[in-house]
């Protein structure tokens, strides 16, 4: 292989070499005329053309024979005796070999010149190709797309057979030799990530993926033809180059997927709250007609006399109160899921936040005595009265829950050092170690009371985000099963001069 | 209270409310009138006015806010708002705007009967400018400043006596923090809620027997306070049935539990 291109270089070489003696003959033959006619007998400036169109043509090697048969020649036609090859003075001879050396030496530049301009112009070519390429790319919508714009490129840039296998499969692959297919098959399974194989009829193809990060789009086999050394490393680059812009393309567009994909997320999370949304409205509508019935029922004099009849219409209005909360608990968690917990801080009286849970849940709590251990001189705190108020409903209703009627609640709020706690104790069902770990998990219910006690499991789990939410925090407690529970909220105190009791800032709104 | 029955108007687009709400109104002596729309509850206030309105904020055609605003304009007709929203701000606005109440749906009929009356009364005192005004053990004199517990008089600070005379100008009414803070300290200090804690603080433990169970200055979560008329029932009290509050005994402030 390697001879067979050096033969090829040598034939091309002779050519130009003939060439160019029929150059220096043809001048010789206008010489002549020249000086037969019109009789200039200092003539051999006339042999420069010859050489000089041949170096510019094929280069040094044909310039130098030209300039030696032109040396000799315009010896024959123009020194010494007429038409014999004697050359009359030793001076003459050597102007005439100056005068080629000028020759070989002009033509040389004019031939290098030229190659220039060759270069340039093809560089240009492919700037303009590639532009144009990278252009097809950016406005490619979709991988097929960026397939067929590298194939006809590459096609384009090595003037070969191009095609692309595997995730790219295109048109054309019919003639691709099956040792071909064979290596990039074996590329795409992860063994390296580019070679160059003979095809077995002399032809070199380069094999190697798409992109060298990922196998995922597929690889690409060149027919480089039977180039090689600098000629082919300098093809090689050039595909390089076009294989890693289509590459960033590709990944682009990846990325650009997986845009589209948290796109369609993100719309699917509106739809959710849209529903959530809708659902309590139309679902606390008609709840608030079976609840405001509900209460007039049972106050309605001409039921009260009738005991089972009465309690069926309190039954009706406890569930209905039952069920408003567990759609305002739904509300609560999908709030706290989207992260759209804001407290709306204000300065708060802790005893009020305390009074309002306990006079919210009086109905639910009737059946236990509560104890209300406040402490008066607590400082006000910096918190969402709702959502403070909303996290102790949420334990008040646990303590009720899980406790026999008639066990006594006892519900504090005292200082304690750097915070304010609001605290919750019953007497009830307690907590093991296991589940003192697991209560305040999501949807965490006590296995104990699954099916005696009826409930979502996300109370303490909304009391815990809401009171995060608020720069505090909820405690669990329990001596062990059936030794009752204590949960507290430790809210932060505020700083020393904003406290109730602070002299200072009472004489500033004070007269 | 008077022996002509009072005329409620009921405004909301829910027929399934309308009906309890008059089955309730009626049952504790009321005349009721019913409006589907806010065009409509607008139009029947001015041709013949009731003595108290009870209006949705969703209606199909207008804002509530804006029927309340557009009705304030020219009646003082006492005015309760009915809000599937527990949003605080959105009760401030409305309260701001001029409705005497806001209860929650779903709530109970005693619970919404508790606010009407007090409502019925404010408009009743209003009429009659009495110097002196009650509310439970507490009396206010209005001509002499002066405040009593059981008989006892009291010594309050000049701002401390200008907050209990603004929320006693609302007998039984939520007076927002922004109009105390407004009334008592100025525009500047409109969001200075501290100080409002503070001087609460301070006046509860000159009229309350236990300042930490108050009876008499409530506190609405996140909206403001109110002085109530009348002794509440206790906390504690067991969920007994109550009989719906007859207009010689009104019970003021039954909360239901509900929101």
């Amino acid at each position: 292989m390697q001879s067979n291109i050096h033969a090829k270089t040598m034939r091309r070489q002779l050519r130009d070499i003939a060439v160019a003696l029929l150059y220096v003959v043809a001048t010789t033959a206008v010489a002549l005329l020249l000086r037969h006619y019109i009789g200039i007998l200092r003539g051999a400036v006339l042999y420069l053309v010859p050489v000089m169109i041949a170096g510019y043509q094929f280069g040094v090697i044909p310039a130098l024979v030209a300039a030696v048969a032109g040396v000799v020649l315009s010896g024959y036609v123009y020194f010494a005796q007429l038409y014999s090859f004697q050359v009359a003075s030793p001076q003459e001879a050597l102007n005439l070999v100056l005068f080629m050396v000028v020759a070989v030496f002009v033509s040389h530049l004019a031939n290098k010149a030229k190659r220039h301009t060759e270069i340039a112009r093809q560089r240009e070519r492919e700037m303009s190709d590639l532009y144009a390429f990278s252009r097809r790319l950016a406005a490619a919508p979709s991988a097929t797309e960026i397939f067929i714009a590298i194939q006809s490129h590459l096609a384009n840039l090595v003037q070969r057979k191009v095609v692309l296998l595997g995730a790219a499969d295109t048109a054309g692959t019919d003639g691709v030799p099956e040792r071909v297919r064979a290596e990039a098959a074996r590329i795409e399974q992860d063994e390296g990530s580019e070679r160059t194989i003979d095809d077995g009829n002399g032809n070199n193809w380069l094999i190697r993926r798409v992109s060298p990060k990922t196998p995922d789009f597929g690889s690409v086999a060149v027919d480089l033809g039977n180039v090689a050394g600098e000629a082919q490393a300098d093809m090689r680059q050039r595909i390089d180059d076009a294989l890693a812009d289509a590459a960033a393309t590709l990944e682009r567009l990846d990325v650009a997927r997986a845009l589209t994909e948290a796109k369609m997320r993100s719309e699917t999370e509106l739809l959710r709250e849209a529903l959530i949304g809708s659902v309590s409205h139309e679902l606390r509508t008609p709840l608030a007609s079976i609840l405001g019935a509900a209460t007039i029922l049972s106050n309605a004099p001409a039921l009260a006399r009738d005991a089972k009849l009465h309690a069926l219409t309190v039954l009706v209005r406890d569930e209905a109160e039952r069920l408003n909360n567990d759609i305002q608990n739904l509300l609560d968690a999908t709030t706290i899921s989207s992260q759209q917990v804001r407290p709306k801080l204000q300065w708060i009286e802790p005893v009020d936040i305390v009074n309002a849970a306990v006079e919210h849940r009086r109905r639910r709590l009737a059946g236990h005595p509560v104890t209300l251990d406040l402490d008066s001189n607590l400082p006000i705190v910096r918190a969402d009265p709702t959502q403070v108020e909303q996290a102790l409903v949420q334990i008040l209703d646990n303590a009720a829950k899980y406790s026999t009627d008639g066990a006594p609640i006892r519900v504090a709020a005292r200082p304690n050092g750097q915070t304010v706690v609001l605290s919750v104790h019953d007497c009830g069902a307690g907590l093991s170690g296991e589940e003192k770990r697991q209560v305040g998990g999501r949807f965490f219910r006590g296995p104990r009371h699954a099916a005696t006690t009826s409930g979502s499991g996300l109370g303490l789990w909304i009391a815990n985000a809401f009171i995060s939410a608020n720069g505090g925090k909820v405690e669990v407690e329990s001596d062990g099963i059936d030794r009752g529970t204590t949960v507290s909220i430790h809210l932060p105190m505020p700083p020393e001069n904003m406290r109730g009791e602070a002299a200072p800032l009472e004489t500033v709104i004070d007269d | 209270m008077t022996d002509i029955p009072s005329c409620v108007l009921v405004v909301d687009d829910e027929v399934q409310i309308r009906r309890f709400l008059r089955t309730g109104f009626e049952l504790d002596g009321f005349t009721v009138r019913e409006a589907e729309t806010g065009a409509e509850a607008l139009r029947s206030a001015t041709l013949k006015p009731s003595d108290l309105v009870i209006l949705d904020l969703g209606l199909p055609d207008m804002d509530g806010a804006d029927v309340l605003e557009r009705l304030r304009a020219w009646s003082t007709v006492p005015l309760i708002v009915l809000s599937v929203r527990a949003n605080e701000a959105e009760k401030v606005r409305l309260l701001e705007l001029g409705a005497d109440d806001y209860v929650v749906k779903p709530f109970g009929m005693a619970e919404l009967l508790a606010r009407a009356h007090t409502a019925l009364r404010r408009q009743l005192r209003a009429a009659r400018r009495e110097p002196v005004v009650k509310f439970g053990p507490l009396a206010i004199d209005f001509a002499a400043r002066a405040v009593f517990i059981s008989e006892q008089r009291v010594t309050l600070t000049p701002k401390e006596y200008r907050l209990l005379q603004i929320l006693a100008q609302h007998p039984g009414n939520v007076v927002t923090h922004q109009h105390l803070l407004r009334e008592v300290w100025g525009n500047e200090h409109i969001d200075d809620t501290h100080y409002l804690r503070i001087f609460v603080r301070k006046l509860r433990r000159k009229i309350e027997a236990d300042p930490t169970q108050p009876r008499i200055l409530l506190t609405e979560l996140g909206v403001g306070y109110r002085l109530v008329m009348a002794d509440p029932p206790a906390a504690a009290a067991p969920a007994a049935p109550q009989a719906a509050a007859a207009p010689a005994a009104p019970a003021a402030s039954v909360a239901d539990g509900s929101r």
